[in-house]
């Protein structure tokens, strides 16, 4: 957290005094309000606790994160901290949920143990959690699990969810507060706009 | 320092509302030589309060009503029971609180209608199921107050692009944004096709103007503030030269809850509470409500009366109906190469071919495809193709972003009685004022022109080399932002709620103006034709207050 923050932070200073040359004095104030904002972004203590899910529980609902956005050659929701969004979001702006929440998962979890008795969600091999979400998916509780996992995974790092930006690095946004044209392939060596000839 | 007036003072208008047309009504009365009080509910705010925080500002209630303190209700029809909202959700009807309103967060499109916008029920006869009217004014009279806009509030666009462009008295007084990737395609598609898109009008600053820095291409306009100053809400235009002026206080987190008349059916003024939820009352020879077109159709209603026991100027019985949102609908294309539509404003090239209505498509609507950025990667990651939602696959699909665009269809939503907000009859919000209740089902129509122009936007991708092109599903509104036709304009007292000059048909000293005021939807990006009503609004009020004819 603390690392992402501080790089988050230098690499606006450094954004900022390269637009300085490139974009001259016309976009200064712009420069200094995305420098008083990094400055004033610090690491969310309340972010990064397990607090409203039992150790046991966040265990799982890590297993369900790690499968939705599971780890390939680029990390997935576990390494990004899915669990500690989740968690963090059930305390605070999605606290309206939380019975719904722990009804589900404790409904989840019965019907995992009947399926396969003795072993936990979490630590049954990926073919069988993959197996069981399958079974499980058009239900309201796994919905809220991905939507959680998702959007933790593409907030801001402070929520905890999107840890060293590992969502955005995915994705290949870049978290700046200024660009300049071109912006992409196909605008490159865009000629300029031509009003089409007047129709006879 | 600005001015500030005491409740005891009798201002000559007391404005409700600071947004898109309460910032233009401001400028220009206090301009004219008026005594103005703006009563906004929301807070100010500067712009190095605003954030990069799509969890904030688009799943929390950032700078938006917020339902844990404003709840709202919505049903389908009036048989179907309502849902209130709740904590951590949008509300259905959902705008910036705060002084700017939602030109602070709005994308910033500045369609203007067509000259046909105003007059479609001469043109097509009426269609079963709407109230199709034509408007009291025409296109030809607000023609210079759309160039107002473009002018004082600030407009880039280009003139002169496409054939069906409305007829205009000057160029637009800045240039274009820069084009993007999206914008590149689209216009490419759509030459194959043989259509005209032309470079988007948007009120954003395109190089310094009037004192205001240009964009800097940030990436973040629909649903955020903008820090550099550049996108032309009225926090930024408007608002201060109103202040400018000595004549104008912006009053902020003061929430009138009632307009207040005597006996001769005028009004005195307002009852609102302040920060603290202590009770005021501030007097005014005249009120302009411009709190949009969901809130000043429930002031209306909660300030009914004996003399007014449908609500304040509600004779008609037509406050709060013929809501209409505008229907859209999204289609995706990726493509080859980057993109990165993150980057830079939303939308930078438009398609209007399809604007008019054609009775030959068997039903009724008209609209525009613009070329936008796919949205702000959480919304991004929550919706994908093919019914895949997760696991590697979808994980390949997130990787996408940067390689694919939206090609966004802005429809018409035809007026319904039915469609309305009311207030709900059992939940109240925070200061014990009751809920706007919502009721909406879209007209058949809106939902068939959408889908039918969903197709072509599907072929312009096609035909600008997308490798893969899939649409987002239809779905019938479950709220809205742009909020329209609640309090119609037009010359019958009986069937519209106010006359062609925005004032009351019930009560001489009370004006309505925001987009409640529109009689139809138009075809998306209403908030062009709100300011220009309210420019055009203001110029009569401050004459008819001149004259002693207020």
């Amino acid at each position: 957290m603390d690392q992402a923050t501080k790089s988050r932070r230098d690499f606006l200073a450094s954004a900022g005094s390269a637009l300085g040359i490139a974009l001259a004095a016309t976009h200064w104030p712009a420069i200094a309000d995305a420098h008083s904002h990094a400055t004033a972004a610090v690491a969310n203590p309340e972010a990064s606790a397990i607090v409203f899910l039992s150790a046991e529980d966040a265990r799982d609902v890590d297993a369900m994160a790690s499968q939705i956005v599971p780890a390939d050659e680029s990390p997935g929701a576990h390494e990004a901290g899915a669990v500690y969004f989740i968690d963090y979001s059930l305390r605070t702006w999605q606290a309206a949920q939380a019975d719904n929440f722990r009804s589900g998962l404790k409904d989840f979890q019965a019907a995992f143990a009947a399926a396969h008795p003795g072993v936990r969600f979490a630590d049954a091999d990926s073919a069988t959690q993959i197996a069981f979400l399958q079974s499980v998916e058009t239900g309201g509780f796994f919905g809220a699990v991905r939507a959680l996992t998702l959007i933790g995974l593409f907030a801001l790092p402070q929520y905890g969810g999107n840890r060293d930006g590992i969502g955005w690095k995915l994705i290949g946004f870049n978290d700046q507060h200024a660009f300049s044209p071109p912006f992409g392939y196909y605008d490159r060596d865009y000629p300029g706009f031509t009003r089409p000839a007047a129709k006879p | 320092m600005t001015r500030t007036y005491r409740d005891k003072d009798t201002v000559d208008f007391v404005i409700v509302g600071s947004g898109s047309s309460g910032g233009v009504m401001a400028r220009e009365l206090s301009r004219a030589g008026f005594n103005v009080v703006v009563m906004e509910q929301g807070p100010r705010f500067a712009p190095s309060d605003f954030e990069h925080d799509e969890l904030k500002y688009w799943f929390g209630s950032g700078i938006v009503n917020d339902p844990s303190t404003s709840p709202q209700t919505f049903r389908r029809t009036v048989d179907s029971p309502a849902t209130k909202s709740l904590p951590g959700q949008l509300n259905p009807i959902f705008y910036a609180r705060m002084v700017g309103g939602s030109s602070v967060h709005f994308t910033a499109n500045y369609w203007r209608l067509h000259p046909l916008d105003f007059k479609e029920r001469s043109l097509l006869g009426s269609i079963p199921g709407a109230s199709l009217e034509d408007w009291p004014i025409s296109y030809e009279e607000l023609e210079p107050y759309y160039t107002k806009v473009e002018w004082e509030i600030g407009v880039s666009g280009m003139a002169g692009t496409h054939p069906n462009e409305p007829p205009r008295s000057r160029p637009y007084p800045m240039p274009p944004m820069p084009v993007k990737s999206s914008g590149v395609l689209l216009e490419r598609g759509a030459r194959k096709l043989g259509l005209n898109p032309f470079p988007a009008p948007l009120a954003i600053a395109s190089v310094p103007y009037r004192g205001r820095a240009s964009c800097v291409h940030c990436g973040f306009c629909m649903g955020f503030g903008c820090e550099a100053r550049a996108k032309s809400s009225t926090l930024y235009t408007m608002i201060p030269e109103a202040e400018a002026t000595h004549r104008c206080e912006v009053r902020t987190e003061s929430y009138v809850f009632r307009v207040a008349t005597n006996p001769k059916g005028r009004v005195t003024g307002v009852h609102y509470f302040d920060a603290e939820k202590r009770e005021h009352f501030q007097n005014a020879k005249a009120v302009i409500l411009c709190a949009n077109g969901a809130e000043t159709a429930r002031l209306l209603l909660t300030s009914a009366g004996p003399q007014f026991p449908q609500g304040l100027g509600n004779s008609s019985g037509m406050v709060g109906k013929h809501l209409m949102f505008n229907q859209s609908a999204r289609t995706f294309g990726a493509f080859e190469h980057e993109l990165n539509e993150y980057k830079s404003v939303q939308v930078t090239r438009v398609v209007h071919d399809f604007y008019d209505s054609d009775p030959k498509r068997g039903f009724y609507g008209g609209g525009g495809i613009d070329a936008r950025i796919g949205p702000n990667p959480i919304i991004w990651s929550l919706k994908g193709p093919d019914g895949a939602s997760w696991g590697r696959a979808y994980k390949d699909h997130l990787r996408t972003f940067t390689h694919t665009m939206l090609a966004a269809s802005h429809t018409t939503s035809l007026a319904v009685e039915t469609n309305s907000v009311s207030l709900d009859p059992e939940v109240k919000d925070a200061w014990g004022m009751p809920a706007i209740r919502t009721t909406y089902k879209d007209h058949p129509d809106d939902l068939k022109f959408a889908g039918w122009l969903q197709k072509r936007a599907a072929e312009i991708l096609d035909a600008a080399g997308a490798k893969k092109v899939w649409d987002e599903p239809l779905a019938e509104s479950r709220g809205g932002v742009h909020l329209l036709g609640t309090c119609r304009m037009g010359n019958d007292a009986a069937t519209s709620v106010v006359d062609r000059f925005h004032r009351s048909h019930d009560v001489p000293n009370l004006f309505m103006c925001d987009g409640g005021s529109m009689v139809t939807s138009g075809r998306g990006q209403p908030t062009m034709t709100i300011q220009a009503l309210a420019f055009r609004a203001a110029e009569h009020i401050g004459q008819f207050a001149k004259r002693g004819e207020i």
